[in-house]
């Protein structure tokens, strides 16, 4: 792979380049990815390929040591006879193969090369821009105002060589985020806080300025202006790996497979092996599944730490996909702190939030796990670092409460056909500055919304909930993994958290700043607007 | 706000919307009905038995449509629109101006021939939009226009 115009490794921008094969770009700031691009994209299959060649070369050698011992018939050679295998071929007609091989390895680095050359991407004065593809050409560009968040991604064989994928995360549909795979670290990190500058979110770098309001730990001091500033801020948690090994094992699933197990091993000891043989093999697909689920948890949330900027947490995290992502405070739109049944007797909590902007889950969405597994301490940094304070006795009540506290609005008694479980825990409380609704008896889920950060409100009710005069009110929030909803309410009730919520959000409309960082404000924590605490 | 009654002013869609409605109903069902009255004359008296569950069917949807839309009305206050729609399972949304990223106004070639369109309300998040079906055209083109007035007045950020 040669290249006449420019050192791809280079910062400097690639000008209109005057080979006919690539289009001249418009303007000029074109830059290319890092050579080695295609080769890592590709990576994963070429190393599947490798890996298959090498077992089944491997298998062949071996065999053919068995069966030379025993002793042929003299004169006939085994690598005559071709055999079905491709490795027999290949091992019959070597230069053939041979030829076969650098056919395809440069085919695929033409391939490579080409994809490479049409890649390009350039950051305008008003937009980034991705232009990929030969004959399927993709033009992907996201305005810098809409750029929610800049994440870099590690995977594996990029470590190893040194390179970082930027993930540019803007609002607006599911597909609109733009991936530049790969570039040099140094060089990533450039463009990630370039970005970051352009699109006003100089929160990131500018040093010490204001402690967050509500008090919460002294800051770090101020700085004098760095010329890099790496804004890792102060550390806040850290989830050991042995911690959320233990913890991912303690899930619903696991716990179940258990259970299962046992009973299958339970009954081939009494004797019934038909059941073991039945049960076996049934078993063995979920266990298969919910090993998958797992393991993928412990990739995820391996080497999880969180930190803390004057306007944003910095989440790092992944156990061999090593990714930092940062959270702007003022785009966290809900939180959810939940506890499954089984992490009880450590007390362990999870955090997640909604943060706008951030869509799906898919392969380089933006992470919105706050703490993974944490102790009840820990679950309240980040609380204090969402804008709660960490003496308000109603936190104690939303976490472990289980109705019937003053102030909070549950779900009437002739709700508990429809949720027998749930309905003296459930309800909401509304606090001066947000939304709290409480769920879940055995994995208990308490979810807070600023009414700042109200997107709309719904109300539902079917059919039997008519009968029974209950209804569904739902604070809507933009997508994420917490749910903002309570179910079975009194009708009544229902509409009275419509009107009083609706209120208090036009209020709390107008007092926060449209954004809380360019409006040049003081950044706002979801969980304190205006300073406030969470709950009063 | 409640999920029904309310003195507040509720305003219904166009009826017009019925007709539509209905009679995209029939543009199924019609052609479902001769085929099984044409299959039970030529072939067997047993589509009889199909013929007469469209027949049931079809009113049933009939009968649902004409309550369904009965049962939108939407409300426009100072700061939120408010929705309101169906009768057995009843919906209220309430999406505050300040949140609307966009509007759209839809209107197929059936609707345009009665003179009604729809609009659809957006907002950052996907669920949370609510759709107005059956509004006269000229009454959804004033919407959309005071709701991006009023958006762009009381916006707020994300």
């Amino acid at each position: 792979m040669s290249d006449t115009h420019q050192t791809p490794g280079g910062d400097a921008p690639v000008g209109p380049v005057a080979s006919p094969a690539v289009p001249p770009g418009p303007e000029d700031g074109w830059q290319r990815l890092h050579p080695l691009s295609p080769l890592l994209r590709g990576g994963v299959v070429l190393l599947a390929v490798i890996g298959y060649a090498v077992t089944q070369l491997v298998d062949r050698v071996l065999s053919s040591i068995d069966v030379g011992l025993p002793g042929e018939v003299p004169g006939e050679v085994p690598a005559d006879v071709p055999g079905d295998g491709p490795l027999e071929q290949v091992v019959a007609y070597p230069l053939l193969a041979l030829a076969i091989l650098v056919v395809v390895l440069a085919a695929a680095a033409f391939a490579g090369w080409v994809s490479w050359r049409f890649s390009r991407f350039r950051v305008g004065s008003s937009q980034v821009e991705l232009r990929t593809g030969v004959l399927f050409r993709q033009h992907r560009q996201v305005a810098l105002e809409r750029i929610q968040a800049v994440e870099l991604s590690r995977p594996l064989l990029a470590r190893a060589t040194g390179l970082a994928k930027v993930v540019v995360q803007a609002a607006g549909g599911a597909d609109s985020s733009l991936t530049l795979a790969f570039l040099g670290v140094s060089r990533a990190e450039d463009l990630r806080l370039q970005l970051l500058d352009l699109a006003g979110h100089t929160d990131e770098r500018r040093p010490g300025a204001e402690a967050m309001p509500g008090g919460v730990a002294a800051q770090v001091p101020a700085a004098p202006p760095q010329p890099r500033p790496v804004a890792d801020g102060r550390p806040l948690v850290s989830v050991p790996n042995g911690r959320l090994f233990l913890a991912t094992i303690l899930h619903g699933s696991t716990v179940f497979l258990g259970v299962l197990a046992l009973a299958v091993g339970a009954s081939g000891q009494l004797g019934e092996l038909g059941v073991v043989f039945a049960g076996v093999p049934a078993i063995l697909p979920v266990a298969f599944a919910v090993a998958v689920g797992r393991v993928r948890e412990l990739l995820t949330h391996g080497n999880f730490s969180l930190a803390r900027t004057e306007t944003a947490l910095r989440v790092r995290h992944g156990l061999t996909d090593l990714r930092h992502a940062t959270i702007p405070l003022h785009r966290v739109q809900a939180v959810e702190v939940l506890q499954p049944l089984w992490w009880r007797p450590w007390d362990w909590w999870r955090i997640r939030v909604n943060v706008a902007g951030v869509h799906g889950a898919g392969e380089d969405a933006v992470e919105t796990t706050l703490l993974p597994v944490g102790s009840a301490d820990d679950a309240l940094a980040v609380l204090a670092s969402l804008g709660a304070r960490r003496d308000d006795p109603r936190i104690t009540e939303a976490l472990l409460g289980t109705g019937g506290e003053a102030g909070w609005v549950g779900v009437p008694k002739r709700a508990r056909w429809l949720d027998p479980w749930v309905w003296r825990r459930a309800g909401y409380l509304l606090t001066p500055n947000a939304v709290v609704l409480r769920r879940g008896r055995w994995t208990r889920r308490t979810a807070v919304v600023p009414y700042a950060r109200v997107q709309s409100l719904s109300l539902a009710q079917g059919p039997l909930q008519q009968r029974l005069r209950l209804a569904r009110a739902a604070v809507v929030s933009t997508p994420g993994p917490v749910p903002t909803q309570v179910d079975h309410l009194a009708d009544a009730d229902a509409e009275r958290f419509l009107d009083v919520v609706a209120a208090r959000a036009r209020v709390a409309r107008q007092e926060v700043p449209e954004d809380g960082v360019r409006g040049g404000g003081t950044p706002v924590a979801p969980l304190a607007p205006g300073g406030a605490p969470l709950v009063d | 706000m409640t999920l029904r009654g309310g003195d507040q002013g509720w305003r219904p869609v166009s009826p017009a919307l019925r007709s539509v409605r209905l009679l995209t109903l029939a543009g199924f069902a019609v052609p479902l009905l001769l085929a099984g009255v044409v299959v039970a004359v030529l072939v067997t008296p047993w589509a009889w038995l199909g013929v007469l569950a469209v027949v049931v069917l079809g009113a049933w949807a009939a009968w649902v449509i004409h309550r369904q839309v009965g049962a939108i009305s939407w409300l426009e206050l100072d700061e939120e629109i408010v929705i309101r729609k169906g009768r057995l399972y009843r919906t209220l949304v309430s999406v505050p101006y300040g949140r609307l990223q966009y509007v759209d106004i839809q209107s197929g070639p059936l609707a345009r021939a009665f003179g009604i369109a729809s609009c659809e309300i957006h907002t950052a998040s996907p669920e949370s939009g609510g759709s107005l079906p059956g509004l006269p055209t000229a009454e959804a083109e004033a919407l959309r226009a005071r709701l991006a007035a009023r958006g762009e007045a009381q916006r707020a950020g994300l």
